[in-house]
């Protein structure tokens, strides 16, 4: 055993001092090799992050929320709807919600309003989000226009900045009190925009939903399970949508990889043969070839995916943010937590590491059986 | 001793390019003996070298070395005869560029599975054995004609090989250096080593080191015999 040892470490000193041989080749294999890695690697922690993210943030939403349809489309839910809800065996609380979206004309931006619940504003203040901040440059104390639904615009004052933490859902946030949020918005008072419940028994969301739907034929419950799926699936399609963008590049890398593994060198061949002829078996050689390629690929694995964690969790993805995060103009400043799946990282390490070692290899099968006189020969 | 039998090899057989490199030779090389092929460029010298000394297969005849038939042995226990009884100086040196001297010395070994160190110091040694203990680090594309044909001597000593085979070994090298490399073949045969050399060098050829000489023609063995 120690000789096998032994030996593979000696195949795989000439190996390193093989690769470093020929530098300018390997350093542009390594570079595009860890370039496609990095694409992949942080478009895969990205959208992963974004979903854990998202999950986060809906644990702490309501379980069922409670909307009206009419003509097919979302439309304003009367406060006394609430009352039937909430007799509804295994309902605990049923609370109306107001919000709404406000487009700015000037930033060409959308903001969402929402009244104050938790946070108390004296008439006529507001808080908004970081990212209306940033935009308008507005702070604390300072006073900011908006157009109410009759065409007037009403001036506020920055009471808050909302905090930065909760930037993803918050950033395009603006908070004001009920009335003034009636008032601005046009919503009539007995209206409110949904109606958000709590369920004493989680198994039972299904068969609330159903009671609602009976007893209230044009209401829309949504479970919160729904809206993380949604989520789930629209980071996913994102993610989907940029690995198709990118397919070109890794597709080039394939061809790239195949023609630098499969074409060996005249020189390349030469030298399996002058290893032949001084005694190295047809295995020996396998085990270089295989050596050799591990150690690109395997290296460049390993910068490419810390190269992307570095992007996605240091830099907050600052390539790929405008694609993945929306289409938003107001993009939210925040720092991802990192999450990792292991399965996603074994996915990536099959589909770029395994591939290019067995490229190496098996062109080299073909130089490696040929006799070794061709030394004699050249 | 390597006794050979009627060994023919015949290349792209059955092609309209077949080539008959060497015909229904057969010898006897003895062990402690330096044997020199001699004959004109295409009279089969390099085949038969490489047959003698497990590179090429024969297409028909036997070769047993020390009354042991390889000519049927699978490629593996040919590349380990070749390993361990062998040492190659090739015509182009046939060194690997961008290696060092020393490494290009311990690639032999290394199938082998020899501890580093060990392994290290021998070749070191070897290396000193030429006076190129001093290049050891240099790069081989950097040596001069006649220290890259001691490198590659070195490297053909490095597993201590009991055959020594040469194949136009001075066909780069001035007068100066193929009378050095002859003082190299004096050392080994003074060592005991079994010493193979294919040329038309004149130098080579008509050295009183030479025990016994074969003369081929064509493919064939025209003579063959001891030197006085």
């Amino acid at each position: 055993m120690p000789h096998t040892i032994e030996k593979q470490r000696h195949i795989i000193d000439f190996t390193l001092a093989s690769l470093l041989r020929r530098r300018g080749k390997n350093g542009a294999l390594f570079t595009v090799y860890t370039l496609i890695v990095f694409i992949l690697a942080s478009v895969m922690f990205f959208t992963y992050a974004l979903k854990e993210e998202a999950a986060q943030v809906l644990k702490g939403a309501p379980e069922i929320v409670v909307q009206r349809s009419l003509q097919g489309r979302y439309a304003p839910i009367p406060l006394e709807y609430a009352a039937k809800i909430r007799g509804i065996r295994g309902v605990m609380a049923v609370r109306p919600r107001l919000w709404g979206y406000y487009y700015d004309s000037v930033f060409l931006a959308n903001y969402t309003i929402m009244t104050a619940e938790s946070i108390p504003l004296p008439p006529g203040s507001i808080a908004i989000g970081h990212g209306i901040s940033r935009m308008r440059r507005a702070y604390e104390g300072d006073t900011i226009s908006f157009t109410g639904v009759d065409g007037k615009a009403r001036n506020f004052t920055i009471a808050k900045i909302l905090p930065q933490e909760s930037q993803l859902l918050s950033a395009d946030l603006i908070l004001m009190n009920e009335d003034e949020y009636r008032e601005f918005s046009g919503l009539p008072p007995g209206l409110a925009s949904d109606l958000t419940l709590k369920v004493r028994n989680p198994k039972e969301l299904t068969t609330i939903a159903e009671k609602i739907v009976k007893a209230l034929p044009d209401s829309r419950p949504i479970i919160r399970n729904e809206i993380l799926r949604t989520y789930d699936a629209l980071f996913s399609w994102r993610g989907g949508l940029l690995i198709i963008i990118m397919s070109a590049a890794v597709l080039a890398f394939v061809i790239f990889a195949w023609d630098k593994a499969s074409g060996l060198s005249a020189e390349e061949k030469k030298e399996i043969g002058i290893l032949k002829a001084v005694g190295w078996e047809t295995s020996d050689i396998l085990f270089m070839k295989f050596w050799e390629g591990m150690t690109v690929s395997l290296t460049s694995f390993l910068a490419g995916t810390i190269l992307a964690y570095g992007h996605i969790f240091f830099t907050s993805a600052a390539l790929f943010a405008p694609v993945l995060k929306g289409w938003s103009v107001l993009y939210p400043v925040f720092r991802l937590t990192p999450f990792i799946n292991p399965g996603q990282i074994a996915t990536l390490f099959f589909l770029t590491v395994v591939p290019y070692t067995v490229t190496t290899i098996i062109p080299s099968w073909r130089a490696a059986t040929i006799d070794p006189d061709s030394v004699l020969r050249s | 001793m390597i006794k050979v039998t009627q060994i023919s090899k015949v290349y792209n057989a059955g092609r309209p390019n077949e080539f008959t490199a060497v015909r229904e030779v057969s010898l006897t090389v003895n062990l402690g003996e330096v044997t020199v092929l001699k004959g004109p460029s295409g009279s089969g010298k390099t085949t038969l070298l490489g047959m003698l000394g497990c590179m090429v297969r024969p297409t028909s005849g036997r070769i047993s070395l020390s009354h042991r038939e390889i000519t049927s042995l699978p490629e593996r226990f040919l590349t380990q005869i070749r390993r361990e009884t062998f040492g190659f100086i090739f015509q182009q040196f046939n060194l690997i560029k961008g290696l060092t001297a020393l490494e290009n010395v311990m690639a032999p070994a290394y199938p082998t599975g020899e501890k580093f160190a060990t392994l290290r110091s021998r070749a070191l040694e070897t290396l000193a054995l030429f006076n190129l203990a001093h290049k050891a680090a240099a790069k081989v594309e950097w040596l001069s004609g006649g220290e890259a044909q001691r490198v590659a001597i070195a490297r053909a000593l490095i597993n201590n090989p009991a055959i020594i085979i040469a194949d136009e070994p001075t066909a780069h090298l001035d007068t100066k250096l193929s009378h050095e490399f002859m003082a190299i073949i004096r050392q080994l045969k003074d060592d005991g080593k079994t010493i193979l050399i294919a040329s038309h060098d004149p130098i080579v050829y008509d050295s009183e080191l030479m025990t016994s000489r074969i003369e081929l023609r064509d493919g064939s063995v025209v003579t063959a015999g001891s030197l006085p």
